[in-house]
């Protein structure tokens, strides 16, 4: 056990390489005991890699996986306690409920009776208990996640990894389970990492944001952290939804600004004209001409638009960047 | 499981294939540089390059390689031709497709040698029905297995009628897998059937067809069991195969060291036109994808 | 259309079916009297010495081994080329295509001298041997083709449960892959079934001889000295349980054929 070796899951300088591609470039994340961390980027960011390398299932071309200290690297993915909730369930085909969560057990040569009172404990747990003789096919998306789920409950796992565990379903769906998700993944003892591509999410389901990029950790923190002090022009793109304005209008310097923190009025540092209004509801999103490019404006519902609109805003909410490397730079 | 473990899975499978395919090739080229018949009493003795230097002066050779050709060629391009057309009226939807695909896929599921009997008998002279019904519309009977111009094509014809179902099954599973909207959309904008054939369906299907081309062309060359059961090489050595001539160097003239000769020459041949075949296909479809759209 | 595919396919069949049935004069001549139609060809055959039924018995013998042993070496093999990556995946498919594509009668000769130096001629479990070393190519690249198709995370979820690879096999894979093996299995069995050039040469008694060598075989007088029923007889009884086992499996057989040329 390493000095500093502390309670929870801890990634340390963790690489994947096949060919000359890097998939995954020296990632260092520390997931407390009964913490959530999603981790969140665009498809091919290295994102499912992590989670792979973590469940043994891929070799690691560098570093090390720590839970509790303990180095895992030299373990097969059968012995490291990790449950896996996969975006297509993996549920096996031609087995039922129960056989499903029975495989597992069997294998470990845990006696009959043991494997079904375990079995019915997490089927009540998971209210899936009318299901238990149905075949995944005869089953509806949300059920099917639910019996993925149990499956990974089941055997009370070390870590719990779940990679796009809602993305086969339709968005109200989504939303709905979400509670159910957390209710039953956290206050639970175990580090959980929670995969996905959407940040409401991402926001709905963790305690802290872990955001890559082509392999690489742009930062982490938690949502509030990443949208009102992104580390990079990166991070403060992908964050926040109708996306950040970037306006070139100094040489060398790039200001980010989000379409919340421009205000209309009639007095203002520059001239815009509408072109088209796009109404939300709760907000409406307005598309403005302007010297510096089209740019987004986020209001009210009602505001009225003023008839020769100029834009305005306050220093503390400007961002800069590098044009170049997109690095965030002081204002 | 590591990389290791991997290949030692495939390690059984592959010894094995090693010491049936590979061992046998390397044990012609000893042979062929070696005397082993009768003569020698069947023991192996060096005689430089004595086999090949025969084998190159062997007229029967060439003429074996070039009725091989012809009938492998003839055989594949029938084949082909009618395998294609076979798979589009099995592919179109049809009551009791089902039922039809089995039969017609029949004849290739039968072994060689009934079905070559069959044949003997239906192309029999004078008594097959055949030429009972050639008789019956006035005419004469027919020597269709002693007439040493003519009978390679009726060899060719039992060929085809056998293997065409598998040429027809392996393009349907080709076009299975062409999207019907693509005939669709080009069948809105106009284009007869004939023209959805040459245009869409044809180049979409390039790759089952080279596949069908290679493979049949392979064991075409190897002809054998059809032949020795049909014709037995006959008549007067029209319709003999390099791979019969190989037989019966070993089996009736007990010249190991020559038949090892034969059956390498055979190999070597096969892998020529092969090789030349497929560089030539690979360029075709160089082209076509290199060419304007389609 | 559908009459004339049918018609080629089924017309030579048919006319052994008919000529198998016939009083042998009847072949040759019109008869001027009395019933044509005849079961004494199939008599003939099935009390010849051996009994027809015993080619039947020894080529189902050869093929149900044949079958077995190269599942059994298939499996594994095309498990490890699917998870093989980089030149061995490769140059093990590449040799493997050309393997399926090679004319077996080339190999006769080395593999006789083989069978005659370990003393395995004229047994008919030593014949599957070589049979399945000529059909392991197809299996693997079939089978190789049905592991691809299996969603992977399936095997990734069976790995976190603790599911070696055996476990894994037998839990998970091979039962998913049931109608790929089924599909395999009957391309192997006839194969098995129709080979000739080995069993020609590995196989000279006359009780040990395989259906397709002892059709041949009775084939190989003249027409005039055996009665030609006699022979429509043999293909006929030797083609039922190809008969059958076509029409049974027929769909079986078209998507292992299909799947094998798409991947392929």
């Amino acid at each position: 056990m390493s000095p500093n070796a502390g309670a929870g899951l801890e990634l340390r300088q963790l690489c994947r390489q096949v060919g000359d591609r890097r998939l995954l470039d020296r990632l260092d994340l520390h997931v407390a005991p009964g913490e959530c961390v999603a981790l969140l980027g665009p498809s091919g960011c290295g994102k499912s890699t992590t989670l792979r390398l973590v469940a043994g299932l891929d070799p690691a071309s560098g570093g090390q996986v720590l839970l509790d200290g303990e180095d895992l690297s030299e373990r097969g993915p059968g012995e490291r306690q990790v449950a896996m909730v996969f975006q297509s369930y993996a549920l096996y085909p031609h087995l039922s409920v129960a056989g499903n969560l029975e495989l597992g057990l069997k294998v470990r040569g845990m006696a009959p009776r043991e494997r079904q009172r375990r079995i019915d404990a997490t089927l009540e747990l998971l209210q899936l208990g009318e299901l238990r003789q149905r075949r995944p096919a005869q089953l509806s998306g949300g059920q099917r996640q639910r019996v993925a789920l149990a499956r990974a409950l089941l055997r009370d796992p070390r870590i719990v990894l779940l990679d796009e565990p809602m993305s086969n379903l339709d968005a109200q769906l989504r939303e709905e389970l979400r509670p159910e998700l957390r209710r039953l993944l956290c206050g639970r003892e175990q580090p959980v990492i929670y995969v996905t591509h959407d940040q409401q999410e991402a926001v709905g389901m963790a305690d802290r944001i872990a955001l890559l990029e082509a392999g690489r950790l742009q930062q982490v923190g938690s949502p509030r952290e990443l949208y009102t002090n992104p580390a990079n022009r990166f991070v403060a793109s992908f964050l926040g939804r109708p996306a950040i304005n970037l306006l070139a209008i100094e040489p060398g310097r790039q200001l980010g600004l989000r379409p919340e923190h421009l205000e209309l009025g009639d007095n203002g540092a520059v001239a815009a004209r509408l072109l088209r209004r796009e109404w939300w509801g709760h907000q409406q999103l307005l598309w403005l001409d302007s010297p510096w490019g089209t740019l987004r404006v986020l209001t009210a519902p009602e505001a009225p638009t003023p008839p020769e609109p100029r834009l305005s805003w306050q220093r503390q909410h400007e961002l800069w960047f590098d044009p170049q490397s997109g690095a965030r730079l002081a204002p | 499981m590591n990389k290791r473990g991997t290949t030692l899975l495939m390690l059984p499978a592959l010894l094995l294939l090693a010491a049936v395919f590979l061992y046998p090739l390397l044990r012609y080229a000893w042979l062929s540089l070696h005397a082993s018949s009768v003569l020698t009493g069947l023991v192996p003795v060096p005689n430089g390059g004595a086999n090949w230097g025969r084998l190159l002066d062997d007229a029967r050779f060439w003429t074996d390689a070039v009725q091989t050709l012809r009938f492998a060629l003839v055989s594949v391009a029938l084949e082909l031709v009618g395998g294609l057309a076979l798979a589009l009226l099995l592919h179109r939807p049809l009551r009791g497709r089902g039922p039809l695909r089995a039969l017609t896929l029949l004849p290739w599921a039968l072994p060689t040698t009934v079905m070559a009997l069959g044949w003997r008998w239906i192309l029999n002279d004078p008594h097959g029905p055949l030429n009972a019904a050639i008789r019956s519309l006035g005419g004469s009977s027919y020597g269709f297995l002693s007439t040493p111009a003519t009978t390679w094509f009726f060899v060719v014809l039992a060929d085809v009628w056998k293997t065409m179902p598998f040429v027809a099954l392996l393009l349907l599973a080709g076009l299975q897998t062409i999207p019907l909207d693509l005939e669709e959309a080009l069948r809105l904008e106009g284009a007869s059937r004939l023209q959805i054939l040459r245009r869409l369906t044809l180049p979409l299907l390039v790759p089952y067809l080279s596949l069908a081309l290679l493979f049949r062309l392979a064991q075409a060359l190897g002809v054998f069991d059809l032949i020795q059961v049909l014709t037995g090489g006959g008549p007067a050595g029209s319709t003999e195969s390099l791979a019969l001539y190989a037989y019966l160097n070993a089996m009736r003239f007990l010249d190991f060291g020559y038949a090892s000769t034969v059956m390498l020459a055979t190999f070597l041949l096969l892998l020529v036109l092969l090789g030349g075949g497929w560089l030539l296909l690979r360029r075709a479809g160089l082209e076509r994808t290199s060419g304007r759209p389609a | 259309m559908r009459l004339l595919v049918l018609l080629w396919s089924l017309g030579p069949l048919l006319w052994q079916l008919r000529t198998s049935l016939l009083r042998p004069e009847a072949l040759v001549a019109p008869l001027l009297d009395g019933n044509p139609w005849t079961l004494a060809n199939y008599q003939l055959v099935l009390s010849g010495d051996p009994p027809f039924w015993r080619y039947l018995a020894n080529s189902t013998l050869v093929g149900l081994v044949t079958t077995v042993l190269t599942l059994l070496l298939a499996v594994p093999c095309a498990y490890g080329l699917h998870k093989e990556r980089g030149p061995v995946r490769w140059g093990v498919g590449l040799a493997l295509v050309a393997a399926a594509m090679f004319p077996t009668v080339l190999l006769f000769l080395a593999l006789l001298e083989i069978a005659r130096s370990f003393g395995l001629a004229n047994n008919l479990l030593s014949l599957s041997l070589p049979y399945t070393a000529l059909s392991l190519p197809l299996a693997v690249l079939l089978l190789r083709a049905a592991f691809a198709d299996l969603p992977p995370e399936l095997e990734d979820a069976a790995r976190l449960e603790g599911l070696n690879l055996g476990q894994r096999l037998k839990h998970v894979l091979l039962p998913l892959l049931g109608p790929a093996l089924a599909s395999t299995a009957i391309l192997v069995f006839l194969a098995s079934w129709n080979e000739y050039a080995i069993a020609l040469t590995w196989i000279s008694r006359n009780d040990l001889l395989t259906l397709p060598i002892a059709i041949a075989r009775i084939g190989g007088g003249s027409v005039f000295t055996i009665p030609y029923g006699a022979f429509a007889a043999a293909t006929v009884l030797g083609s039922l349980p190809l008969l059958l086992l076509v029409l049974l499996a027929q769909r079986s057989i078209v998507s292992g054929l299909t799947r094998g040329a798409v991947k392929g």
